[in-house]
Parts: structure tokens; C-alpha cells; sequence
């Protein structure tokens, strides 16, 4: 005779209870995974026990590799954003704002938003399938073993390098918008260079440029601690490396909407 | 005795992996650990190097290092031969300012001459044969001198020929460094090539101990089912 716990445990009931209880204990798991190797990185940076040479070469892969496309996204989201609004915005008669709206947008939102979501897929993706590989193939038990303190070498270079270069790829981008923006204006209205620079210089405050510094190092730290993290618990194979580099993408993806909707109502409310 | 594991415990998810086991390995002693995919052989590697937390029991090592040389190498795929033999030597930091850029050369050198593979300090790990890859991580397992020297299957994967140089190099490392070793192993020719004693694990628990000579003369049921590679017995394989 079947049993109302072997019939329950038959049951979609049963089934769908299993697979959020699965996704919970995952959720927590990897919420606190990241915040004790965020505690444990942050401790040895303020110890200064950071490797130079390591640092600088991480430094070129999040600065260098990235930043074509970085450019890329936050130029061509400024060309969209500025073909829809200049002509429209002249023809009401606010020819001399478009600069102005233009540069607010880019500093406030788009330069440091656009460029956190290219480095999540060129740097981010790349942190975690390769802290992942490590961990399937026992490369970080071998480091262990060897003890070296795999927090200590793997995430302080990567997040540290996170933390200084992602302000700089945010001030480089920003200003490819800005320039961007030019650029669009003078092709689709009559709007001259001299008049939107006039004005958008107008839109960037010393606040906002200083609130666009502090997002970009939240970003770029976040980016870095999540990603490695994410392949820092990685197991089994192939799938393991798939399933924390695609964990990592959607984890940084969601942090940065967090970050910058608490920057919103700290700094704009 | 530089090994010493004592009524030693651990359980995943409800299952005792390992029941209550103890054995001993002398100094300059190999120790091979055999029995079938599963049976806990690797997991008691992996509790005596720290990389997993025991349940119940003790381990005791002698002072120094542990090494271990994984399955699959474990080299860093993005450094090269050298700095995957010095890692540990540069990155540790009891011993990162003890060495200059010379001596870690010299250091590099001579274990790179001591497992046959000298002039190959600038190679990557994926430029080298499963087997150079493996004697690579036996020069960078005993660069720090270690007392204890842990084998994960070091001949799994490996063609015979390449299977008889690294148990060669396993009996001569044992010779160089005196070190208490453990080889964890289903090869036939790696346990009578390599070890001193040897243990059989299965369902968790010990089920023979003794030298390699004594697994083939023996009447252990355990043993002769092993030794014969045979369906019959009282060993079946765990799911």
C-alpha cells in the first residue's frame, strides 16, 4: 500500500517545493559565500598583502581588453539617446539644452550603468568561467595544498583591479558619450559643436561626477567579488564551469540595478 | 611515524565514506590505498592535506609539509613549467623573501633534473604529455621539502610505458626525500612497483592490510576478487 509520504513525494506538489527549496538553499549559499570572500578581500587589501606584478596584469586585462567595447556600448546608446531627443528638443525651441540633457544622462546614468553591463559580459563572464575551470580541474586544491591562501591570490588582484580601473573606464566612456552626443547633434540637427558643449558643460555638476565615481567603484568591485566567487564554488565539469560563469552574469546583472537604485535614492531623492 | 590516522570518520549526505579506519606509514615508507571507484581512496588523501574536514578521528603528520599530487596534475595553465614548480616558494609567505631569482633557477633546475624533464622551465603545462605533466607536479609537490608526499592515482590515464617511468620516479623520490608517501591506486603494476604495505578499503572500512606479496598470496576473498578483476565476490560495485 502506497503511503501518503510516497504519494506526496510522487507528487508535482512535491516536486515544485523541492526545486525553490533547491534554488533557496542555493540563493543563501551563494549570498554568503560572496559576502565572507568580500570580508576576506577587503581584509587582505587594508593588510596591503597584494601581489604588484598579478595587480598589473589584471589591471590591463579589466582596463585594456575591455575597453573597445565599452566604448562601443556607451557611444552607441548615447548616438540612440541623442538621434531620438536633439531634433525634437530644437525644433521646441531647446536647441541650447540638448547638450546639457545629454551630458546629465550620460554622467548620472548611462557612462557608469552601460559600462558595468559590458564589463559583466567581457571581464565578468571571462573571471568566472576561468576561477571555475581552476576549481574543476583541482587547480585551486593544488594552491591550497600548497598553502597559499587562494582568497589572498586569486580574488584580492582581480577585485582590486576591479576597484581601480573601472572608474577609469567609466571616465573614458563617459566622455566617448558625451562626444558621441556631439557628434549626433550635428549630423541630424543645425545645431553646432560650440552650442552643445556650451551647454553641456552646464550638466556636469562636481555631485554627480563625484556619485559617478563612487558607482563605478561599487560596480567594478562588485563585478570582480561576484564573478569570482560565483566560480570560486563551482563543481562537477563542464556544466559546473557553464552553470557559475552563467550564475556570475546574472548575479552581477542584478547587483548593479541594486547598486544604482540605492545610489539613486541616497544621492537624487 | 610520519603518518598517523586514528579511527578516522567522514560522512556525506548520510553516507559513512569512510567507517572508523586507522593505519600508520613509517618515514621513507610507501603505503598504497586500493580498492574500487568510490570507496573513499581519494578522501582520505584529501583529509589528510586539509581539503576536507573529518567527521570523527585523528590525523596526525609529522612537522613540514604535506604534498599532493593530484590526478589530473592540477598545473597552473597559466604559468610555465618554472613558475608552476617555484609557485609556492614565490607565493607563500613564510617563504616568498627567502629565495632570490637565482636560487629559485637553481631550485627549479635541480627538481626538473630530478624527475628527467631539465630544460623545460619556459614550456606551458599544455605544450607537455599527460605523463611530463605529471612529473612536472611531482617536481613541484616536493620543491618545499615535503614529509608527507600524497599520489592521487598518479598513473590513471597514462599509457604503460609512461605508467612504469612515474612509478620509477615515485620509488626514486621516496629514496631522495625519506618522506612517509601514500599512493592511492587500482593498478596492479603501481602497488607491486611502488609500495611497501598497502590497505583495501571497501564499504568504507579496511578490509585487508598487509605487502603487496601478501595481496597476491593471500586467501582474503576481498584481496583475490581484486587480484583476479573478478565479478564474483563479496565486493560489488557502489552506485
Amino acid at each position: 500500500m502506497v503511503t501518503f509520504k510516497q504519494y506526496f513525494r510522487q507528487s508535482a506538489t512535491y516536486k515544485i517545493f523541492r526545486a525553490f527549496n533547491h534554488q533557496f538553499v542555493d540563493f543563501v549559499t551563494t549570498l554568503g559565500a560572496i559576502v565572507q570572500n568580500g570580508i576576506m578581500t577587503l581584509k587582505y587589501i587594508l593588510m596591503g598583502q597584494v601581489e604588484k606584478k598579478e595587480l598589473f596584469d589584471q589591471c590591463v586585462r579589466f582596463g585594456i581588453s575591455s575597453l573597445p567595447i565599452t566604448l562601443s556600448i556607451v557611444g552607441m546608446t548615447s548616438i540612440i539617446v541623442t538621434s531620438q531627443v536633439a531634433a525634437e528638443m530644437v525644433k521646441q525651441g531647446g536647441g541650447n539644452f540638448v547638450g546639457l540633457l545629454v551630458s546629465i544622462l550620460i554622467v548620472r546614468e548611462v557612462g557608469a550603468v552601460m559600462s558595468g553591463f559590458a564589463i559583466i559580459s567581457m571581464i565578468g563572464s571571462s573571471l568566472a568561467s576561468e576561477l571555475a575551470t581552476m576549481r574543476v580541474t583541482e587547480q585551486i586544491d593544488a594552491i591550497t595544498v600548497l598553502k597559499v591562501n587562494p582568497i589572498r591570490y586569486l580574488f584580492v588582484p582581480r577585485v582590486l583591479s576591479g576597484i581601480l580601473m573601472m572608474p577609469v573606464l567609466v571616465i573614458i566612456a563617459s566622455a566617448f558619450g558625451v562626444v558621441a552626443g556631439a557628434v549626433t547633434t550635428a549630423m541630424t540637427t543645425e545645431l553646432g559643436f560650440l552650442a552643445y558643449f556650451d551647454s553641456a558643460w552646464l550638466g556636469i555638476y562636481m555631485k554627480d561626477l563625484s556619485v559617478c565615481m563612487l558607482k563605478a567603484v561599487a560596480f567594478g568591485g562588485t563585478i570582480a567579488l561576484i564573478s569570482c566567487s560565483c566560480g570560486y564554488q563551482a563543481s562537477g565539469g563542464a556544466k559546473g564551469v557553464g552553470l557559475a560563469t552563467n550564475k556570475a552574469v546574472v548575479w552581477s546583472l542584478i547587483a548593479i540595478v541594486i547598486w544604482d537604485l540605492i545610489f539613486s535614492i541616497a544621492f537624487f531623492f | 611515524m610520519s603518518i598517523k590516522v586514528r579511527n578516522l570518520t567522514k560522512i556525506f549526505d548520510d553516507k559513512k565514506v569512510l567507517d572508523d579506519i586507522s593505519f600508520d606509514v613509517a618515514d621513507g615508507e610507501t603505503l598504497a590505498v586500493v580498492g574500487f571507484s568510490g570507496s573513499g581512496k581519494s578522501t582520505v588523501l584529501k583529509l589528510i592535506c586539509g581539503l576536507l574536514e573529518k567527521d570523527d578521528g585523528e590525523i596526525i603528520t609529522s612537522e613540514g609539509d604535506v604534498a599532493m599530487v593530484f590526478q589530473y596534475s592540477a598545473l597552473f595553465d597559466s604559468l610555465n613549467v618554472a613558475d608552476n614548480i617555484s609557485f609556492a616558494l614565490r607565493e607563500r609567505r613564510d617563504l616568498r623573501n627567502k629565495y632570490s631569482e637565482e636560487d629559485l633557477k637553481e631550485i627549479v633546475s635541480n627538481k626538473l633534473e630530478l624527475v628527467g624533464l631539465s630544460g623545460i622551465e619556459r614550456k606551458f603545462p599544455s605544450e607537455l604529455s599527460g605523463g611530463m605533466q605529471k612529473r612536472v607536479s611531482f617536481a613541484r609537490a616536493i620543491v618545499t621539502e615535503p614529509k608527507t608526499i600524497l599520489y592521487d592515482e598518479p598513473t590513471a590515464g597514462l599509457d604503460p610505458i609512461s605508467s612504469t617511468l612515474i612509478e620509477d620516479y615515485i620509488v626514486r623520490l621516496q629514496q631522495e626525500t625519506n618522506a612517509a608517501s601514500i599512493v592511492v591506486t587500482h593498478q596492479m603494476s603501481t602497488i607491486t612497483r611502488t609500495a611497501n604495505r598497502l590497505i583495501m578499503l571497501y564499504n568504507g572500512k579496511i578490509v585487508f592490510e598487509g605487502t603487496p606479496e601478501d595481496m597476491l598470496k593471500a586467501e582474503n576473498p576481498y584481496t583475490k576478487q581484486f587480484v583476479t578483476a573478478s565479478l564474483e565476490g563479496p565486493m560489488h560495485m557502489i552506485s
